[in-house]
C-alpha cells in the first residue's frame, strides 16, 4: 500500500471505530499514534545508537538500547508538540470563559421574567405566546451558547402556558426546539470558536459573518408562527383578559427594562465589542462572564453554591471540546503527512462537481453525520477533510462555516438524535407525546434549508458585515 | 477495587475542580486587562501569555476529572443499544488498545518536552515580559499522569461490569442543568 | 534509486513570498543532488505551529526548517542576536559577515548545541532589507504617539519597543491580519511589502512607515537536525550546506524586484500611505537599544556575543560607510524630486 492508501485506511479504520462508543478524543490520539508509528517509522534513526555499539558492547546494553529502538519514534515527539499547540491556542481561550457566562446566565433566573414581560407585550400579535417564547429563546440561546439548557428552561416556563392558554402541543413543542437550539448558531457561539479554530477562519469574520443568517433565519422562525397562527387560530387561541390580564403601558415598559434590557445590553456589549474589535473575543467573553455574574446578583440569583456548579461545569465541557483538539490535531497531522488530503483532493477533482454540486454533497452528508454524531465531533475531525477541497471549487470557508453551522441546526431537531426534541420530551408533560414534537419541529428544519438557500441566492447575507467591519475578504 | 475506584474518582475531581476556579480568575484577570487598557491607556504585557495558560491548565488538568464523570464525547449511538456487559468487554479492550498507550505517550516524552523547557528556563515567545511556560508544559506529564489513574479505575470499572453484569452508578456531582431538569421531571410526574 | 525523500517545514504561511525563497532552496538542492535528494516542502502549521520549527527539528519531527532565530527567542533571548539585534551602525549584509567571518557561528553552536542543548545545525540565508517600522491605523509622529498601543513585532525588537511604552506581543506572520480584526493588536510590522501585502496588511491599516532600527538586520535561518545531516554521505550534505549560500544570492534578486513592485503598488493601488519613520522615534529607538545593551550585558553570554559583534561592526561598517558613494545624490540626479528623505 502507499502511503495516501494508509491514510485513507486510517480514516475508515477511525470512521468505524467512532461507532464503538469509546470517548472519540482517546480513539483520535490512539490512532494518531498508531499510523503515525508507520508514518515515522525509521529504521537507521531509531535504531541509531544501537547499531552504532561496538562489537564489545554487554548484552546489557546491547538489549537495552534495542529495545529503546522501538519507542525512539518521532510520532512521539510530534504528538507532545501538537498537544502543546492546543494548549496555547489563543482562540480557544475564549471557550471556557464563553461557557463560564452561559452557566452563569443559566443560573440567573433571568427566563421567567423575559417570557413573561414578552408575553404581555406581544399579546396583540397573532401567536403571541409563541413570538414571545421565541424571541425569549434566541436571546437567551444568544447569551447561553448551549443547547440543552435553554430548551429545558424554556420547556418548563413556556411549555406550560401556551398548553394552558390551549396551544396545539406540536405547534408549541416546535418554537421551543427550534428556537431553543439556535444559541449554536447566533454568536457568541462556541461552535463557531471551534469551527475558526480547525478552519484558521478569522473568529471574528465568522462572527460577523454568522450574525445575518441568525436573524434571517429567526426572521423566518417568527414569520411561520405568525402566518400559521393567523391562517389557523385554534393552534395558538388568543389568550383571554382573564388568562392574561393587560398591563399599564407604563408598567411594561419598566418590566421591559428591567427583564429583557439588561441581558439585550449584555448581549449587544459582548458582541460589539468583538465587532468593533475594541476586546478580543477572549476579553470580550471575559467582561461577558463578568457581566453575568453582576445580573445573577441583580436577580438576586447569585449563591456559593451556583458559581460553584458554574466552575465546574465549565471544566468538564471545556475539557470535552479541548481533548478533542488534543487528539485530532495529531490525528491530522498524521493525515497529511501520509498524504491524504491530497489522494481526497484528487478524488473529488475526479469527479468533476459543479461548485453547487459539491456544496449540496457536502452539507447533506455533513447533515447526515449529524445523526449519529456531535456538533464538536463533526466540526473538528469531519469539517477539516472538507476544508482543502474548498479552494478547488472556489467557495470561501466562511461561507462554508456559516452553512455548517445552520445545517447543523437540524441535527438537534431530527431523529434519531434529535437531542432538542429529546431534552423537551424529558421535561414536557406526559400528554406532549415525542411524535408531536417532530411533528412541530420538521417544518423548522424546512425553514433551515429555506434559509441556506437564499444564503447561496443572496452570498451577501453572509458577506456584508464581515466587509463592512473588517474589509474585503482574502 | 472499589476503594481505588473512589480515590480516583476523587484524585480527579479533586485536581478537576481546583484547577476549574481559573475560570475566575481568568475572568477577573482579561477584565482587569480591558480595564486597563481603556481607562489607563496601559495593557499589560501578559495578559496574552496567561490567558492561554489559564485555559490551557484549565482544560488538562480537567481531563481525567471529566473522564470519571463519562464526559468526553463518545459516538454511542450503538453502543447504548449493547447489552452493558458488552459495553464493558468493548470498553476494557480500548482503554487497552487505545487509551493507555497514548496516555503513557503523553506522560513519557511530555516529561522529555518539558524538562528540556526546564533545562533553559523557557518563558513564552508571545511578548517581551518573559512569563515562564516550562511549568505550564509539565501541565501536558502531570494531566497525562492523573489520566492514568483515572484510566486504571475505569478499567476496574469495566471489570465489576463484567462480573456484575451492570454498571455501578457514579457519585453524585454537578449536573447539566437539562440533565438536572429532567431528573426532577421524571420524578415529579405520576408514573 | 529511489530519492531520500526530506522533510523541510517553513515558519511562513503559503501564500508568502517566502515560500518562493524556500522552494528556490529546495530547487537548487533537488538539481545539485541529481535527484537523490527531494525536499517535501511545507507551509506553516502543516505539521507543527510557526514558532515549533526548533523543537519540531531538534526531535526529528521535521529534517529541516526555514525560520528566523527570534522565533526561538523563548528559550534563550540571545537567539535574537543571530536574526535581529542591537543597531551598532551594521547592515544585515555586515551582519551576515560577521556569522561567517566574525565568529558568529562559534557563539550560534555554544548556544544551540551547548547551552541549550538542541541536536541541530543552523546556517543562515538571505540577509534581509532593513525591516519597515511597519503598519498603523493612525499616523505617528511622536513617541507619545506610540504609548499604548499593541503592537506586533518580534525577538529583541519587541523588548525595544516595550521599553518605549508600546505593549508587544510576538505573532507568526500568518496570524499578524487575524490578530489584527481581534483586536489582539492595533498596529505591527512584519518584515517587508511583499510579505505585508500577501497577507493583506493594507486592508488593516494605511499608515506604512519605512526605515527604522527595531530590525536594521535579520537573515533567515535554516535549522538542519544533527542527526539526519550527519547520516548522510558528505556530498548530500555539502549540497544541502552550500544550497543555503546558493539561495541568498537567488532569494536576494527576487526581493529586490518584488519588494519594490510591491511598495508601488501598496501606494497605487490600495492606497496606503508611504512614511518616513520621524527623527524622533528613531532617536528614542537608538536611546532605547543603549537600555537594552546595558540590561543585556549582565548576562556573561549576551556581553560575549554583543562584544563580538561590536567589535565588527566597528571595523566592517567603517569600511562601509567610508566608502560607500551617497547614492542618494546620483539617484536625485537621475529621478529628481521623486525621493523624500
Ligand atoms: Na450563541
Ligand atoms: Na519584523
Amino acid at each position: 500500500m502507499t502511503d495516501p492508501q494508509i491514510a485513507l485506511a486510517m480514516l475508515g479504520i477511525f470512521i468505524a471505530c467512532v461507532f464503538l462508543g469509546f470517548p472519540i478524543a482517546f480513539t483520535l490520539m490512539a490512532l494518531g499514534i498508531g499510523f503515525g508509528y508507520y508514518a515515522y517509522y525509521d529504521e537507521g534513526r531509531m535504531w541509531r545508537a544501537f547499531n552504532r555499539l561496538g562489537e564489545d558492547a554487554g548484552w546489557w546494553d546491547s538489549a537495552t538500547l534495542w529495545f529503546d529502538g522501538y519507542f525512539n519514534n518521532r510520532i512521539f515527539d510530534l504528538f507532545v508538540n501538537q498537544t502543546y499547540t492546543v494548549i496555547s491556542n489563543e482562540v480557544l481561550t475564549a471557550i471556557p470563559l464563553f461557557l463560564f457566562m452561559g452557566y452563569i446566565v443559566e443560573r440567573a433566573n433571568i427566563v421567567d421574567k423575559l417570557f413573561g414581560t414578552l408575553a404581555v407585550a406581544t399579546r396583540n400579535v397573532p401567536g403571541s405566546m409563541g413570538v414571545a417564547a421565541l424571541i425569549t429563546c434566541a436571546l437567551f440561546a444568544t447569551a447561553t451558547g448551549i443547547v440543552g439548557a435553554v430548551v429545558t428552561l424554556m420547556g418548563l416556563l413556556a411549555l406550560p402556558q401556551m398548553l394552558k392558554m390551549r396551544y396545539d402541543h406540536s405547534f408549541a413543542a416546535g418554537i421551543i426546539c427550534a428556537g431553543g437550539t439556535l444559541g449554536i448558531l447566533i454568536p457568541p457561539s462556541i461552535m463557531l470558536i471551534v469551527y475558526a479554530a480547525s478552519s484558521g477562519v478569522s473568529i471574528v469574520r465568522l462572527y460577523a459573518a454568522a450574525i445575518l443568517p441568525g436573524f434571517t433565519l429567526v426572521g423566518l422562525y417568527l414569520i411561520y408562527i405568525v402566518v400559521r397562527s393567523m391562517l389557523n387560530p385554534k393552534l395558538a387561541p388568543k389568550p383571554t383578559y382573564e388568562e392574561l390580564p393587560a398591563v399599564p403601558f407604563g408598567k411594561m415598559m419598566w418590566m421591559l427594562v428591567t427583564s429583557f434590557l439588561p441581558l439585550a445590553i449584555l448581549i449587544f456589549s459582548v458582541l460589539g465589542s468583538i465587532l468593533f474589535g475594541l476586546a478580543t473575543p477572549t476579553e470580550a467573553a471575559s467582561i461577558g462572564a463578568l457581566g453575568g455574574m453582576v445580573l445573577a446578583v441583580a436577580y438576586r440569583a447569585m449563591t456559593f453554591q451556583r458559581l460553584r456548579e458554574s466552575v465546574y461545569l465549565t471544566v468538564r465541557t471545556t475539557a470535552m471540546v479541548c481533548w478533542l483538539f488534543v487528539g485530532s490535531y495529531t490525528f491530522s497531522a498524521v493525515f497529511s503527512y501520509l498524504g491524504g488530503e491530497q489522494v481526497i483532493g484528487d478524488f473529488v477533482k475526479s469527479l468533476d462537481m459543479t461548485p453547487i454540486q459539491f456544496l449540496i454533497l457536502a452539507q447533506l452528508i455533513i447533515f447526515l453525520l449529524g445523526w449519529p454524531l456531535e456538533w464538536s465531533e463533526i466540526i473538528i475531525i469531519f469539517v477539516p477533510i472538507f476544508l482543502p477541497l474548498l479552494p478547488l471549487f472556489g467557495v470561501d470557508p466562511l461561507f462554508f462555516g456559516v452553512l455548517v453551522a445552520l445545517n447543523l441546526q437540524t441535527s438537534f431537531l431530527t431523529p434519531p438524535m434529535a437531542m432538542s426534541a429529546y431534552y423537551l420530551k424529558g421535561i414536557a408533560p406526559p400528554e406532549v407525546k415525542l411524535m408531536e414534537i417532530f411533528k412541530g419541529v420538521l417544518p423548522y428544519c424546512g425553514m433551515v434549508v429555506l434559509c441556506m438557500i437564499l444564503m447561496y441566492q443572496f452570498p451577501q447575507i453572509v458577506f456584508a458585515l464581515p466587509e463592512v467591519f473588517y474589509g474585503p475578504s482574502r | 477495587m472499589l476503594s481505588y475506584i473512589r480515590f480516583a474518582d476523587h484524585t480527579s475531581a479533586f485536581f478537576g475542580k481546583t484547577f476549574g476556579w481559573l475560570i475566575v480568575l481568568m475572568t477577573f484577570g482579561m477584565s482587569y486587562e480591558v480595564l486597563v487598557r481603556y481607562v489607563f491607556n496601559a495593557p499589560t504585557p501578559w495578559a496574552l501569555d496567561v490567558s492561554f495558560i489559564m485555559y490551557g491548565t484549565l482544560f488538562m488538568m480537567g481531563g481525567a476529572y471529566t473522564l470519571s464523570r463519562g464526559g468526553h464525547v463518545r459516538g454511542d449511538f450503538i453502543y447504548r443499544t449493547w447489552k452493558q456487559r458488552t459495553q464493558a468487554w468493548m470498553d476494557l479492550t480500548l482503554y487497552i488498545l487505545f487509551f493507555f498507550p497514548g496516555i503513557m505517550a503523553l506522560v513519557v516524552t511530555g516529561f522529555k518536552y518539558s524538562s528540556r523547557s526546564w533545562g533553559y528556563s523557557e518563558v513564552s515567545v508571545n511578548s517581551p515580559a518573559g512569563i515562564p511556560i516550562y511549568q505550564f508544559k509539565t501541565v501536558i506529564v502531570v494531566a497525562g499522569i492523573l489520566l492514568l489513574i483515572q484510566g486504571l479505575a475505569q478499567v476496574f470499572r469495566c471489570i465489576i461490569c463484567i462480573r456484575q453484569g451492570y454498571w455501578m452508578e457514579a457519585e453524585d456531582d454537578v449536573e447539566e442543568t437539562e440533565e438536572l431538569l429532567m431528573k426532577q421531571a421524571a420524578q415529579n410526574q405520576p408514573k | 534509486q529511489e530519492p531520500l525523500v526530506v522533510k523541510m517545514q517553513t515558519s511562513w504561511p503559503a501564500s508568502d513570498i517566502w515560500m518562493d525563497f524556500a522552494r528556490q532552496y529546495v530547487e537548487r538542492v533537488e538539481a545539485m543532488s541529481g535527484g537523490r535528494l527531494k525536499i517535501d516542502l511545507l507551509p506553516a502549521g502543516a505539521i507543527v505551529g510557526a514558532f515549533q520549527v526548533m523543537d519540531a527539528v531538534s526531535d526529528g519531527v521535521l529534517d529541516i526548517c526555514h525560520s528566523v532565530p527570534v522565533y526561538w527567542y523563548g528559550k534563550s533571548k540571545a537567539a535574537s542576536f543571530f536574526g535581529t539585534g542591537p543597531v551598532f551602525g551594521g547592515s544585515a549584509t555586515t551582519m551576515l559577515g560577521w556569522f561567517y567571518q566574525g565568529g558568529g557561528k562559534e557563539l550560534y553552536e555554544e548556544l544551540t548545541q551547548q547551552t541549550l542543548g538542541l541536536n541541530v545545525y543552523g546556517m543562515l540565508g538571505m540577509p534581509m532589507p532593513a525591516q519597515p517600522f511597519g503598519w498603523f491605523k493612525n499616523e505617528v509622529n511622536s513617541v507619545a504617539d506610540l504609548q499604548g498601543l499593541k503592537y506586533r513585532t518580534v525577538g529583541l525588537a519587541a523588548d525595544l519597543l516595550q521599553s518605549m511604552g508600546m505593549s508587544v506581543a510576538q505573532l507568526p506572520g500568518g496570524e499578524i491580519v487575524p490578530a489584527m480584526e481581534r483586536g489582539v493588536i492595533d498596529a505591527f510590522e512584519f518584515n517587508n511589502p511583499s510579505s505585508d501585502s500577501r497577507f493583506g496588511a493594507q486592508d488593516v491599516a494605511k499608515n506604512y512607515y519605512l526605515s527604522s532600527y527595531h530590525q536594521a538586520s535579520e537573515a533567515f535561518e535554516f535549522v538542519f537536525n544533527k542527526d539526519f545531516m550527519d547520516d548522510l554521505d558528505p556530498d548530500l550534505q555539502a549540497i544541502l550546506r552550500h544550497a543555503v549560500e546558493a539561495s541568498a544570492t537567488a532569494n536576494l534578486a527576487l526581493a529586490m524586484k518584488e519588494y519594490s513592485a510591491d511598495l508601488q503598488k501598496l501606494q497605487t493601488d490600495s492606497g496606503v500611505t508611504v512614511h518616513r519613520t520621524s527623527k524622533e522615534i528613531l532617536a528614542a529607538q537608538l536611546a532605547a537599544w543603549d537600555g537594552l545593551i546595558t540590561d543585556l550585558g549582565t548576562d556573561p553570554f549576551n556581553a560575549k556575543v554583543m562584544e563580538s559583534q561590536r567589535a565588527w561592526v566597528s571595523q566592517v561598517a567603517y569600511y562601509e560607510l567610508m566608502n560607500a558613494p551617497d547614492l542618494g545624490l546620483a539617484y536625485e540626479h537621475y529621478f529628481p524630486g521623486k525621493l523624500k528623505l
